[in-house]
């Protein structure tokens, strides 16, 4: 079977490149090894959505039962949504769980995933804790998720009040990264975000 | 029942003290709705009970004379136990029986509908194996029904008749169709096509399609069937096009999946078929492979034959009568996800007495300071530390107010919690007694052994002593079955509306609703009492302690009645009030006793109950509400603040007499203040 998933994924490889998608640059597909059983995705931040401006890093690992089970897909780029884990990157999709279909493709996912960043369903969240704030709070959501882009994947949009927030604690000996987690989860209240890193 | 009086008094005592209990037993397990209060005293009784006979069971001093004769009475009331608790027509099937029962509903249907055995398969799996239904489903509205059933799509359903000429064309049609129409006419057949998920080009014949059209190689195919298979998934094995939910006919898996695999295919394909079958259900023993069959699901207690286990068909757990099986569900999740932490929570955290969070002490002092609102206090007073001072330690103090704060949220929790805990013990500790008891028939079978083997009378003769331990087993376990319907026994009208779901079979949907209007008057009732309690509260109020008050009530309810009470010192009109606000409560006991009876109360009963309840809250409404409205003139409410003195109504008595109709209605749009 593996040979039938290395068949599609070569393929697939060729068809993602060919694609009027690639040509705009909004999805982009690369090899990490000969024989077929891990990729590396892109896909360009939608716009009008605070992800925009900022390129995701994808990790796609293929099952050898491939195209008869899903591949298996995660964010490596460190991103603000809803249904993505802040921490592991995992995704809650149903076409990557019991909706997948043999007859789809890799294509077919990363445009799926591009339409979930558009459109988040915080009714089915992976990540608690931002489905929390886009329901109660969808500036500070938005400001959030803006900030992340710009830090993890390039995005434009700078937020000096945030940077300096987290500037106040990295100068107390704290990771950014871990200071960013912090803030964000606690509404950027610098007060709480203190008091939750450091009990 | 009649004792022949053999030798010693106790054994006679034992044997009654069994029948006792017995009775008590055969009475509870009958009577399923029942009040909390006296639920409990019979528990308590119960309780006494089973101690006595445990106590007897244990002590009994085996004399050598007693007859045989005596426990004849208890053989037959145990056989009788049995009957209305045992679920009867039961069958025990082996794996062959049951399969062939199945094929006999797959046979009829398709030879009644002409289509074949594997779609029929497939429309009884979806259809909890009701032949008739299908049929008149299928009869009526074919396109509507194989869409339903995931055989066709809505698309092609709509394109009319046209497409099923008829049903014996369907024969034809829905199993599958080698090499769909369309990928044949636009190629030809020698000249390769390539297959959408392999991609490999192949001849137009190696494809296959199901009525959605969506076509794919065999070879494809067979894979595809061969990791859903190796998921379990049998029967929801469905197309492989994106967004396509056509469901694959066993037929057409069976001929492209390799045959090594048949096997599990079929013992996957079983499972899920007697899973659906409302009849017929899985021995739960371990490593059984016994299909019980019985004519109802009823939650009954059914045994299985070949290894002994015995549970309650309806849910396949354990027989938990008088409990039923939702509610023992959620009973049994809630001890999964509660008890070891609920015990812990109860056991080393107390709530902090300012924000009430919930707090465990870390460490060894008891000068704690809340987390959470930094409010510092005594872990063993919950005081204030401010008051403990550095002078001396004392909070073996005296807790002026234990209850501050009980309507909190978290206060709320930790009743909730202590209520769970009261129900949790008690049927954990049944449990646990029910272990050692088992232990305890061992002690007495090796007792009788060496009594016979003593030439101390027969087996036989002693047979009553099994008999009254296995009837202890039987007790307990119903009483350890009565806590869980206790915990969930509340007094909501969502409580009646659960009873009344549950009667819901026995009629329709209408003919109940009496029952639902007479919940919900008596939340109507309930809640006008509820508010009559600070109406009474500041009834009783001195004067002085009111002068402290008025302002309030009449800034912010605007409700001057207790203020007018009050003031007139009008003792008759006071007792007037408690009178009817006694009589309100008793009728709201009695609504609340015959609604929570309602399967036994008659229904003229229960509506002339409602009647009764509604007059009394009207009464009192009329009295002391509606009556303060059409005397605005005699309440003077002060300008503002609480300092003018209230001017006393001449005579209230006669604004009690209310009269209806024109009266009240005058009254309620009379101005509240002049």
């Amino acid at each position: 079977m593996a040979n039938i998933a290395a068949q599609r994924i070569k393929r697939e490889f060729k068809e993602v490149i060919k694609s009027e998608e690639v040509a705009k640059c909004a999805i982009k597909l690369e090899l990490i090894d000969d024989n077929y059983s891990e990729l590396k995705g892109e896909i360009a931040g939608p716009p009008d959505t605070p992800y925009e401006g900022g390129n995701f890093v994808l990790e796609i690992k293929v099952p050898e039962t491939y195209p008869f089970n899903p591949p298996k897909v995660k964010f490596l780029t460190k991103i603000w949504h809803p249904n993505i884990s802040s921490v592991t990157g995992a995704i809650c999709l149903d076409i990557l769980k019991d909706q997948w279909a043999a007859a789809m493709t890799l294509r077919t996912v990363l445009l799926s995933l591009q339409a979930l960043m558009a459109a988040a369903e915080p009714d089915d969240p992976q990540d608690a804790v931002v489905a929390k704030q886009y329901k109660e709070n969808p500036e500070m959501f938005n400001s959030t998720a803006r900030h992340w882009t710009n830090v993890y994947a390039g995005g434009p949009n700078k937020n000096p009040d945030f940077d300096q927030k987290i500037q106040r604690l990295t100068d107390m000996g704290v990771m950014s990264h871990d200071a960013r987690v912090a803030l964000s989860t606690y509404n950027w209240e610098l007060e709480r975000a203190t008091e939750a890193i450091f009990t | 029942m009649d004792f022949v009086s053999t030798g010693g008094g106790s054994l006679v005592d034992n044997i009654f003290l069994l029948f006792n209990a017995y009775d008590w037993w055969v009475y509870y397990s009958k009577k399923e709705e029942k009040n909390l209060a006296k639920k409990e005293r019979e528990e308590k009784m119960y309780d006494q009970a089973f101690e006595e006979i445990l106590f007897s069971l244990d002590e009994t001093p085996i004399y050598a004379d007693s007859g045989g004769d005596q426990h004849n009475d208890g053989r037959d009331t145990n056989e009788f136990g049995a009957d209305f608790e045992t679920l009867q027509g039961l069958e025990c099937l082996n794996m062959e029986q049951a399969k062939n029962l199945l094929n006999e509903h797959v046979d009829q249907l398709s030879s009644k509908l002409h289509i074949s055995p594997s779609l029929a398969k497939l429309f009884l799996h979806l259809n909890e194996w009701n032949v008739s239904a299908i049929v008149t489903a299928y009869s009526k509205h074919t396109n509507a029904f194989l869409v339903d059933n995931r055989v066709k799509l809505a698309a092609t359903a709509a394109l009319g008749a046209s497409a099923i000429p008829s049903a014996a064309a369907c024969t034809d049609i829905l199993p599958l169709s080698p090499s769909s129409s369309t990928s044949k006419s636009s190629t030809n057949a020698s000249s390769p096509i390539s297959c959408p998920v392999c991609t490999h080009p192949l001849p137009g014949d190696h494809f296959r399609s199901l009525t959605c059209g969506h076509s794919f190689c065999q070879y494809c195919w067979a894979r595809h069937f061969e990791v859903q298979i190796n998921q379990g998934i049998t029967l929801d094995i469905s197309c492989m096009a994106s967004q396509c939910n056509i469901l694959v006919p066993e037929a057409l898996i069976l001929t492209l999946l390799r045959p090594s695999l048949h096997e599990k295919y079929e013992a996957f394909a079983f499972r899920d078929f007697v899973s659906t079958h409302p009849s017929l259900r899985f021995c739960p023993g371990p490593n059984c492979s016994v299909v019980m069959r019985a004519r109802e699901s009823k939650p009954k207690r059914a045994t299985c034959n070949a290894c002994g286990t015995s549970f309650c068909f309806q849910c396949g757990i354990e027989y938990h009568a008088p409990t039923d099986c939702v509610v023992i569900k959620k009973w049994l999740t809630k001890c999964a996800d509660d008890s070891e932490t609920a015990n812990y929570i109860s056991a080393h955290t107390k709530d902090c007495p300012k924000c009430h969070i919930c707090i465990e002490k870390n460490g060894g002092c008891n000068h704690m300071q809340c987390y959470h609102c930094k409010h510092e206090f005594c872990w063993m007073c919950l005081g204030d530390w401010k008051q403990h001072g550095s002078e001396y330690y004392e909070c073996s103090r005296y807790k002026e107010n234990p209850n501050i704060g009980r309507e909190s949220a978290h206060a709320q929790a930790r009743e909730a919690l202590k209520k769970y805990l009261h129900y949790y013990e008690r049927w954990e500790n049944h449990a646990k007694s029910l272990k050692l008891e088992s232990a305890l028939v061992d002690k007495i079978k090796s007792r009788i052994h060496s009594k016979v083997m003593t030439s101390s009378g027969t087996w036989i003769d002693w047979q009553y002593l099994i008999e009254a331990s296995t009837l202890l087993a039987k007790c307990r376990y119903t009483l350890q079955y009565t806590y869980p319907y206790a915990y969930y026994m509340q007094s909501s009208v969502s409580h009646y509306y659960t009873v009344i779901s549950h009667i819901i079979p026995t009629g329709t949907w209408i003919d109940w609703q009496y029952l639902i209007e007479a919940s919900t008057l008596l939340a109507k009732c309930r809640y006008t009492l509820q508010y009559t309690y600070p109406y009474a509260y500041y009834m009783q109020s001195s004067v002085s302690h009111y002068y402290t008050v008025i302002s309030h009530i009449i800034q912010q309810y605007t409700y001057p009645y207790a203020y007018y009470m009050e003031s007139s010192v009008s003792h008759s009109r006071k007792e007037l009030f408690e009178y009817q606000q006694a009589q309100l409560e008793a009728e709201i006991e009695n609504l609340s006793w015959k609604v929570e009876r309602a399967e036994t109360t008659d229904r003229g009963d229960l509506e002339n109950q409602m009647d009764i309840a509604e007059k009394r809250r009207i009464t009192l409404l009329k009295d002391f509400h509606l009556s303060s409205f059409s005397n605005p003139t005699k309440l003077d409410i002060p300008p503002q603040g609480g300092t003018t003195v209230p001017i006393s109504t001449k005579d209230s008595s006669t604004a009690s007499i209310q009269s209806e109709g024109e009266g009240v209605r005058s009254a309620s749009m009379a101005p509240l203040s002049s």
